[in-house]
């Protein structure tokens, strides 16, 4: 088997904790729980076509806790990419790298994501 | 321009294509989750969702791809293995929306 001498990233019990590190590393376990999560939205889209006795079951599964549940994590997760995102980009037009506004940014990130999940959710309740 | 530079381009086109897009994707998907089955089918007939949620997908899967592959550069050092993880990865990421694609294209009102 080939491989190269390229360094790989340290495993993550190495890094000091940090909010950075936090949201550096949440940001990417977020990311592959997202497409897993769109995924499955895609299969839900697509189960459409199968006609109403397939939808129930799935329909069964949305009007549950877990479904509930599954819902309110999935407006956190896409809360949580959408800002982080944000921060990214600003630091990508060279804002935000003085390690205090990193770690400002970084708190609004975390929290943000929270309201803008509780924002998200009562939404649906409200304008339902 | 090298690959990595349009590597990050891509990544950076498509994560700012994304953000409108998934705020109108989790808005909608919280009003209508728990809708039943005529009101979730209307909304997936109208034309400008399955314009938007297509554009939606196709977005998300190039993004996730490009971003996963990154992923599998930092942690997999074995080439083989991380070429293989690859080409799974694209493969999946081309059928999945494709599939949902043409399901969603084909419901009609």
């Amino acid at each position: 088997m080939s491989s190269n001498n390229n360094p790989l990233s340290p495993h993550l019990q190495i890094y000091k904790w940090q909010i950075s590190s936090l949201l550096s590393i949440a940001h990417r376990i977020v990311g592959v729980i997202n497409i897993f999560a769109i995924t499955l939205i895609c299969l839900w889209s697509a189960s459409l076509a199968l006609g109403e006795a397939n939808y129930e079951v799935i329909n069964f599964f949305l009007r549950s806790f877990f479904g509930k549940f599954f819902i309110v994590s999935l407006c956190w997760t896409f809360s949580f990419h959408i800002l982080n995102e944000i921060r990214h980009l600003t630091w990508d037009f060279g804002y935000g790298f003085d390690p205090k506004i990193s770690k400002i940014t970084g708190i609004i990130v975390f929290f943000g994501s929270f309201i803008l999940t509780t924002i998200i959710y009562l939404w649906g309740i409200f304008f339902i | 321009m090298n690959n990595a530079t349009k590597k990050w381009l891509f990544l950076k086109c498509s994560s700012v294509t994304l953000i409108p897009l998934m705020f109108w994707f989790i808005i909608n998907l919280s009003l209508i989750y728990e809708s039943e089955y005529s009101d979730v089918f209307n909304f997936f007939s109208t034309q400008s969702t399955k314009i938007l949620f297509s554009t939606f997908i196709i977005v998300a899967f190039f993004f996730s791809s490009l971003t996963i592959s990154e992923i599998f550069e930092d942690y997999i050092h074995n080439e083989r293995t991380k070429n293989v993880a690859n080409k799974v990865l694209y493969i999946f990421a081309i059928i999945i929306p494709l599939l949902t694609i043409i399901s969603i294209f084909n419901l009609t009102l």
